[in-house]
């Protein structure tokens, strides 16, 4: 309150107001009107929210085109709408964003199928509460659907060490992002990576996933080097950091007994 | 040391530099039963002389400008050397004044110093109080982070529940219908021009008024006795008192290596106190970050607004209150000083902390 009052008189004094209006965010069209839809048109709104894309601000006309500003044109393929995918042209439709995915995924044995029924992106992702791919994903329960487990348990195994080590660096630089440290460049490898590492799976070839595991892991050694880098910078300020409230302290503690004594010869003892 | 005797000598015979010293600090006189809360006024001026100094560091690679300004912090804190240490001097420094200030102000009151015809010095540290929370707000927002934005539209929205003029009070504030660019030059220039200049001019007439007054002695003990004023200007003399040097700088002196020791052990040792994980993600306007709340000093404010019905009844009792408080030495004339001897008072001062404190941890939980 004290600095709202303050912030009120202070502006008060201020001579010249010229006020800019600046954009409110507003709801796309696709959100106002299907959500209020029943059934399969208005699920993807209630599901969406929450969801990976969602959280890095991809909305409806990110995948499926259209003009989200329009209510009249928002569905008019002048503006780019292409709707909804059929079954077999959903891996073409993620992979225009996801294109390295989509390389491995038509080579591997899923996307050679893909026309008579092989899985494709939705089946083992979902569609639009889709979360950060993990390797849970790969589940005796889900894979069992189409065919027998063992081959992907085996890819599955190779692949958990390198994705607890992903989880580890992940949270170590949010440690040092919570100290200020910019991790962006160092985020921008470890998405990089991730990716590459994450495209793996989808060749489902248990020689090749192993193989880029083992380029992965090396370059995430690399990376644990930098982060041992800012620790080792970090330990040595807070060791200048001690010494100088150890110092503080030590002048505080000397200048009170100074005091004493000047107190003593006040009370004329 | 030869060298620096020639040197005083040389000012000395020219502006009498040993005269001053010895009338204005050697013979100004203390309360001998002065204590260590007396020292907080010291603690505050090398507290903002930190903040100056830090703050012209900063100001030398801060870009105030909302596309560059998060960036710009980035830089100072991962590239700039020691730069992470004046961002962190400074941020961390504005808590560490509020604390002061607050600290300074409940001792004030506690033992009733403001009494004695020292209805300016009052009013004086009042307004810097508030001049410290206003630089506090505006340093808030330069960072251009999320928290800085998110925090400063929910503070900014206040005025918005005056009837009338609400709405134009805000887009004042903001210089637009919401935190912008705008907003962050206007509260740029507030914070490093317009705010510091006016601080410096008022700590210049708060110090007037304590040694043109006199200091208030500790109403402790039981030689105290409230003084009776005459009809005129008067001195409080203390001619028993202690030299305030070097007697008393001492314990100034102690008390300030406290202070600084608290300051560094928090920039080193708990850098993310004050820090939540929206301080280190740039402003976005199109997302707002989950549990958004104003810093610790203004949570009691944001709390009140929500326990009443409407906001203008919440802005209408923050204004009181803090009418009341400015106007207190007008209203409590009594000379009676001496905690004991005022009930009514000690128990209003302390039912004020603890509700003060406890809507504060209600605001920062709710």
């Amino acid at each position: 309150m004290t600095g709202r009052i303050l912030i009120l008189v202070v502006a008060a004094g201020l001579l010249a107001v010229a006020p800019a209006r600046s954009e409110v965010p507003a709801e796309t069209v696709c959100i106002q009107c299907h959500g209020g839809q029943p059934g399969q048109l208005g699920a993807p709104v209630k599901d969406w929210p929450g969801s990976v894309h969602q959280r890095n601000g991809i909305s409806c006309h990110d995948c499926h085109g259209g003009d989200p500003t329009d209510f009249a044109n928002a569905m008019s393929p002048e503006r780019g709408f292409i709707g909804a995918p059929a079954y077999e042209q959903v891996p073409e439709f993620c992979g225009r964003c996801h294109v390295g995915v989509l390389a491995d995924y038509q080579e591997s044995a899923h996307g050679r199928k893909v026309a008579a029924g092989g899985a494709q992106c939705v089946i083992c992702h979902g569609s639009h509460a889709v979360q950060e791919a993990s390797l849970d994903l790969i589940n005796e329960r889900d894979c069992s659907r189409c065919h027998e487990y063992g081959r992907a348990a085996e890819i599955k195994t190779a692949l958990t060490e390198t994705d607890a080590r992903f989880a580890t660096v992940s949270s170590q630089f949010e440690r040092l992002k919570r100290l200020g440290v910019n991790t962006e460049s160092l985020n921008g490898k470890l998405f990089d990576l991730r990716n590459r590492f994450h495209r793996v799976f989808h060749s489902v070839e248990v020689e090749k996933v192993r193989a880029e595991t083992g380029g992965v892991q090396a370059e995430l050694a690399e990376i644990q080097v930098q982060v041992d880098q800012f620790d080792r910078q970090f330990a040595q300020r807070r060791l200048w950091g001690g010494a100088a409230v150890g110092l503080l302290l030590l002048l505080g503690v000397v200048l009170v007994q100074v005091r004493h004594t000047y107190a003593e010869e006040e009370r004329g003892e | 040391m030869a060298i620096v005797n020639q040197l005083v000598e040389f000012v000395d015979r020219r502006l009498g530099v040993r005269e001053i010293f010895d009338k204005e600090l050697r013979g100004y006189l203390l309360p001998r039963k002065v204590n260590a809360w007396y020292t907080l006024g010291a603690v505050l001026l090398t507290l903002f002389g930190l903040q100056i100094l830090t703050g012209v560091l900063l100001l030398m690679y801060y870009v105030p400008h909302a596309d560059q300004a998060f960036a710009s912090v980035q830089r100072i804190t991962n590239e700039v050397p020691y730069g992470w240490l004046f961002r962190m001097l400074h941020a961390v420094g504005a808590n560490v004044i509020v604390i002061a200030l607050l600290l300074h102000m409940l001792s004030v009151l506690f033992m009733a110093s403001y009494k004695g015809r020292r209805e300016f010095t009052w009013l004086t540290g009042f307004i810097l109080f508030n001049l410290a929370m206003g630089l506090c707000l505006t340093g808030y927002l330069l960072p251009w982070s999320q928290l800085s934005f998110w925090a400063t539209t929910v503070a900014t929205e206040a005025p918005g529940a005056i009837p009338v003029v609400g709405d134009l009070a805000v887009e004042f504030l903001r210089g637009g219908a919401t935190v912008g660019n705008q907003t962050l030059g206007r509260f740029f220039a507030l914070h490093v021009v317009g705010m510091p200049l006016i601080l410096l001019g008022l700590i210049g007439i708060h110090l007037f008024c304590v040694k043109r007054r006199g200091i208030s002695p500790p109403p402790f003990g039981a030689d105290y006795r409230a003084v009776e004023l005459p009809d005129h200007f008067t001195y409080e003399k203390h001619p028993h008192g202690i030299p305030f040097f070097p007697n008393y700088v001492v314990k100034d002196g102690a008390v300030i290596c406290f202070f600084l020791a608290l300051l560094l052990g928090i920039v080193f040792f708990a850098p993310g106190l004050f820090f939540p994980e929206s301080a280190f993600e740039p402003a976005d306007p199109f997302v707002t970050p989950p549990g958004i709340k104003p810093e610790w000093y203004f949570l009691w404010a944001y709390q009140t607004l929500k326990i009443f019905p409407s906001e203008l009844i919440g802005l209408g009792v923050q204004g009181a209150f803090m009418t009341l408080l400015a106007l207190l030495p007008f209203l409590d004339r009594g000379p009676e000083r001496r905690p004991a001897k005022r009930p009514i008072f000690v128990t209003v001062f302390c039912l004020s902390l603890l509700i003060f404190l406890a809507i504060s941890i209600w605001g920062h939980y709710s």
